[in-house]
């Protein structure tokens, strides 16, 4: 699949960092800055990992899920998509789309296991309906790539092997951030390999010289990990909660 | 079929689209038939009912969904819309008026070889845009090519276009894929790739030249059989892995019959194409892409223009309206499929199987088959044989069952 990714959905609606950096006017209006509707991504990136590790999913199917996600909030609210119930909805629909189905009530179950809060909870009904939603937001369109299988690609050709779990680990990271949005998939990959490669004391140059890739954007992928990894925080339940408690406001 | 007086009191689903009659029930929901206000055009809404089911948006329809959304192209069936409306997920694709069953099985159709490199190139070029998106159909047949108003072929049923089928179709579809199935599907492999739609295609290719299904196998064993009576057993330096397939067993030898003998109308550049369609070896069967720059498309003659291709009268034109009652009469004769004569050693069996049910059913037939124009490629039989295909097997059944449930919605309707 990875040679026809150009001709793909997913190429046709990559966006600009600009376009998606937009915390939507519902969201604004309750006073979600720019960062925290990062941080509640993040988080919920991370829920939807959590999850995925109960009901034992394929790593794709959690960076579709994530990538679901980040869709869906560069064109809608928070104020109207619930991350709390968006997340757990992506996962599902995900699951269904990546061919290893996850049943709903399995999702409720382990949702209830990770959160005692009551905002939390959500009934099967609750997650179907917002299944609907969410492929309504995406436009239907279902098709994801990920950078994990040019990386391992890449990495056979580049003869260094050695560095794929290391590589592996950042190309995990960056669904943190929106990248799967902006960039093609197997640029993104490149850019863990160089910074892999940079990490390792390994040189990459002639190698890269010859993919004939536009090594700007590789060099601005691998700043914007940096960069991600340079701010990070832990993310508290504190942070995320007073952010939610927002969305909950009513407009100021 | 009588509870859907939809049409009396016409109901904008969406906003958008003006509903009208139902056009039949599939595995997941109904199909009706609307117009499309934004644009005019009359469309196919697929109606996919979630409300009993624990497990949201059905699997299968969200695989077309996600299949369709990447494969636009103008031989390939478009969705063109897709929205949730009191619960229900409703998928809206352009209505397609016919399918290449249809043309093919209409005696009053007769195809020049023009024609015939016309609907099997357009099949090709869905085929090969499936391919290059890595998409396997699967299930390439007759009745999933599908024709627009403008002539255009697109494939369907992605496992959503059997909405265009009729209920009682689920056990044709056993039989019917089962002719168009690749030998090494037959011979259970495990693992296959887009060889498996080039075979069907080239079954397609064949039906077309001969206007009946090619190899007709009553079961899995006998369509092997059907397959190397046409082509001879393979050896194993024409098929190297065969012998290494989860099912393979061993067939008694026979030499293949001269292919002319088989495809007598056919050109020279067409049987060119059709056999290297029709390589055992899937690893070394032309792909679809290379059979659509074979020189069978480059030569005289030039592929007929979609719009001007000979297709089967529309629903709902005059002339249609005499078809039920055409039909209905039909009703008697219809015989069992040829099953009765399958058991085939030899090479021309296959189509004296064919000879045997037109004897049988000569009595009712004739004065029906001297009226229709012959077709070319039937006009080759006509001197020493009968045309081939004069009964109704159970695909024809089941396509006339279809259009005797479309052709009975019309009184009511308009």
């Amino acid at each position: 699949m990875a040679a026809n990714f150009w001709a793909s959905t997913h190429y046709k609606q990559l966006q600009e960092q600009e376009e998606v950096d937009v915390v939507h006017s519902p969201d604004k209006e309750r006073g979600v800055t720019l960062d925290e509707f990062k941080l509640i991504k993040m988080h919920m990136a991370t829920y939807i990992w959590k999850l995925a590790q109960f009901v034992k999913v394929r790593q794709r199917v959690i960076a579709t899920a994530v990538t679901y996600m980040r869709r869906v909030y560069a064109r809608k609210s928070m104020t109207e998509y619930d991350p709390r119930l968006v997340a757990p909805a992506c996962l599902y629909l995900a699951s269904k789309a990546e061919e290893s189905t996850v049943q709903a009530r399995l999702l409720v179950f382990y949702i209830k296991k990770q959160y005692t809060d009551e905002k939390y909870r959500f009934e099967i009904k609750d997650i179907l309906e917002m299944e609907m939603k969410i492929l309504e937001a995406l436009d239907y369109y279902l098709v994801v790539y990920h950078p994990y299988r040019p990386l391992s690609q890449l990495l056979q050709d580049a003869g260094m092997t050695d560095v794929t779990q290391l590589s592996w680990g950042l190309v995990n990271d960056t669904y943190k951030m929106d990248l799967i949005l902006i960039y093609p998939p197997y640029m993104i990959a490149l850019a863990c390999i160089y910074i892999a490669s940079v990490l390792k004391d390994k040189d990459t140059t002639a190698w890269l010289e010859e993919l004939r890739v536009d090594m700007n954007v590789v060099k601005n992928i691998s700043m914007e990990i940096l960069e991600f990894y340079d701010n990070f925080r832990p993310i508290t339940d504190d942070r995320i909660n007073a952010v939610l408690n927002k969305l909950a406001l009513k407009p100021q | 079929m009588a509870q859907h007086n939809d049409h009396l009191q016409p109901k904008k689903v969406a906003d958008r689209y003006l509903k009208r009659e139902l056009l039949g029930e599939g595995t997941y929901g109904v199909v009706f038939k609307a117009i499309d206000t934004q644009t005019g055009h009359v469309v196919a809404i697929k109606k996919i009912r979630l409300g009993k089911q624990k497990e949201g948006v059905n699997f299968t329809a969200l695989r077309e969904i996600k299949l369709l959304k990447e494969l636009k192209d103008p031989n390939i069936i478009e969705l063109i819309d897709a929205f949730p409306h009191k619960g229900d997920l409703h998928l809206v694709f352009e209505y397609m008026e016919s399918d290449l069953e249809a043309v093919i099985r209409d005696r009053n159709i007769v195809l020049s070889p023009a024609d015939v490199k016309s609907y099997i190139q357009m099949t090709l070029k869905g085929l090969a845009i499936c391919h290059k998106k890595w998409v396997l159909h699967r299930d390439m047949k007759p009745n999933n090519l599908l024709i627009g108003a403008d002539g255009q072929l697109k494939l369907a049923d992605f496992g959503l276009a059997r909405i265009f089928g009729s209920p009682g179709r689920k056990f044709t579809h056993q039989v019917f894929a089962r002719w168009y199935r690749a030998p090494e599907l037959l011979f259970g492999t495990k693992q296959y790739g887009s060889g498996v739609d080039v075979w069907a295609a080239a079954c397609i290719f064949a039906e077309l030249l001969l206007r009946r299904p090619f190899l007709q196998g009553s079961s899995d064993i006998d369509q092997l059989g059907k397959i190397f009576a046409a082509f001879g057993t393979p050896k194993s330096s024409q098929w190297p892995d065969m012998v290494y397939l989860p099912d393979y067993v061993e067939y008694q030898f026979v030499s293949p019959p001269p292919l002319r003998s088989l495809f007598p109308m056919a050109s020279d550049d067409a049987l060119d194409l059709l056999m290297k369609m029709f390589t055992y070896d899937p690893k070394s069967r032309i792909s679809a892409q290379q059979a659509l720059e074979h020189r069978y498309f480059s030569s005289v003659p030039v592929p007929t223009k979609p719009s001007q291709l000979p297709r089967p009268p529309r629903k709902g034109d005059p002339v249609n309206f005499r078809h039920p009652d055409a039909n209905l009469q039909e009703g008697p004769t219809v015989m069992s499929p040829p099953r009765k004569s399958r058991r085939i050693m030899v090479q021309h069996d296959a189509f004296e199987g064919i000879n045997l049910n037109e004897r049988q059913t000569t009595g009712e037939n004739t004065g029906r088959n001297e009226a229709i124009p012959m077709s070319i490629d039937f006009s080759v039989f006509a001197g020493s044989r009968p045309p081939p295909r004069p009964t109704l097997n159970s695909a024809d059944r089941s396509h006339l069952k279809r259009k005797l449930d479309l052709e009975f919605q019309h009184p009511e309707q308009e």
